[in-house]
């Protein structure tokens, strides 16, 4: 008979062997993740580590993150905006851990932020140039700007009507919706709500599907809001998709997104016109409507100004024919001492119209003097 | 003297008698018709000038003008 070892006899060389080659050694890897859990309670995730080549699995390995390691999850999905789940590509370092009950573990100790971070702006930024190259006449860049047919739409004056897609029971829609309904000036909107769930795997599919809806309800929006809250781990990721980029750049009516978040732009911001916050976005069309109003007050108070101007020198120009014509009239002119001389009724200004014995009536006041004229010379005064 | 005159129209006549008047080279009975006329004319253009005024009087308390609104009152 051969002889035999216990199985924990053979698994504690094993652990030993591992131990004596591994022990106090750390490794970066690549892998993509799979299986995610993630126990928030106890601070623990437990995931499979996966390789594949061609679509083959060449690798995997069981990994584990323990409670001193969990906060390396909590600063990937702040730093990334990603929720860290099953799919993503990931650079770890890992220790190799063999336990003869839970056999061979990987023991994440940190991720590489800067690799997923590099491998999401690739991925935006094809997305980015797919856009612009495949709608060269919608969707165009200048000078680090994207003008698209949706935020090249003008604003209307007013803004009334408002479309809003939120989540139901958000921060976002709270926000939204209260800054509007309290506005400091007082101005009424009527707000339609498209509810959907606005993160998450499916997330830009729902979105779309709002869009859509608005589209098809055939009410004349005069504009959009998308728009979350903040504060809550965010997922970038549905604003970044192409399809509903495309969808937002060519919608009929102009979208505002306040999707909370400061540290960069997602694609759909790109493509439409992006406050940073719904709370933003509210005031943004209440300030806008207050423009308006302070417009319209300037340009009446400018009315009936000018109207006033108007009239008051029509008073005074008729004031000063008044004037005129009453110092013309005949009587006024004896009235004030001066004499007409006429002959024949026709006034004489011109003292060469009068010769030696011309007969002259001189008109004063209550008089006619007539007269021959006898001499005439210069009036040398 | 037509009734139906503007208030343009029945200025520029009376602009126009003004302008003869000061030459002062008018006949002097031409120059009492002259003095007449003119003063119809002025009738004319107090009558349609008080009216317009009241007219905007009413236009302007229609639309209650309100003050200028600053931010944040």
């Amino acid at each position: 008979m051969t002889e035999q070892i216990k199985l924990s006899e053979l698994l504690d060389q094993i652990q030993d062997t591992i131990q004596t080659r591994f022990d106090g050694e750390v490794f970066w890897i690549e892998a993509q993740i799979m299986n995610v859990k993630k126990q928030a309670q106890n601070r623990r995730c437990y995931l499979t580590l996966e390789e594949y080549e061609n679509g083959n699995k060449t690798a995997d390995a069981r990994g584990v993150f323990w409670a001193n390691n969990y906060n390396q999850i909590e600063n990937f999905e702040k730093v990334t905006k990603q929720i860290f789940k099953d799919g993503i590509n990931i650079i770890c370092k890992v220790r190799v851990r063999y336990h003869k009950v839970y056999g061979l573990n990987l023991d994440i100790i940190q991720i590489d932020l800067a690799h997923t971070l590099g491998t999401l702006e690739l991925e935006r930024q094809q997305t980015l140039e797919r856009l612009v190259k495949e709608n060269p006449k919608t969707i165009q860049l200048f000078d680090g700007v994207y003008k698209t047919l949706n935020n090249r739409l003008p604003l209307p004056l007013v803004i009334g009507k408002i479309a809003l897609i939120t989540a139901p029971n958000s921060d976002g829609q709270r926000d939204f919706q209260q800054e509007i309904k309290l506005n400091k000036h007082q101005y009424t909107f009527s707000v339609s709500e498209f509810l959907t769930t606005i993160q998450g795997d499916n997330a830009h599919k729902l979105i779309l599907e709002q869009l859509k809806l608005i589209e098809k309800s055939n009410e004349n929006f005069d504009v959009v809001a998308i728009v979350r809250g903040g504060g809550s781990q965010t997922d970038f990721k549905p604003f970044d998709d192409y399809e509903l980029a495309k969808c937002v750049a060519h919608f009929p009516f102009p979208i505002f997104t306040g999707i909370g978040h400061d540290r960069n732009q997602s694609i759909v911001d790109l493509m439409a016109r992006e406050q940073k916050t719904p709370t933003k976005v509210a005031s943004l069309f209440v300030e806008r409507n207050f423009e308006f109003e302070n417009k319209l007050i300037e340009l009446k108070t400018n009315l009936f100004d000018l109207v006033k101007e108007q009239l008051e020198n029509a008073k005074e120009e008729l004031n000063n024919a008044k004037r005129i014509v009453k110092l013309s009239s005949p009587q006024a002119i004896l009235d004030r001492g001066f004499a007409i001389i006429t002959i024949n009724d026709k006034i004489i200004t011109d003292p060469k119209d009068i010769e030696d014995k011309s007969e002259l009536q001189t008109l004063l006041r209550n008089e006619i003097i007539f007269s021959t004229v006898i001499k005439k010379t210069k009036n040398e005064k | 003297m037509k009734n139906e005159l503007t208030y343009s129209e029945a200025f520029s006549k009376l602009e126009d008698l003004v302008e003869q008047l000061e030459d002062g080279n008018i006949q002097l009975d031409k120059l009492s018709t002259k003095v007449k006329q003119a003063n119809e004319l002025i009738a004319i253009c107090e009558s349609k000038l008080r009216s317009i005024d009241a007219e905007i009087k009413v236009a302007t308390k229609a639309t209650p003008t309100r003050q200028k609104k600053k931010n944040g009152s």
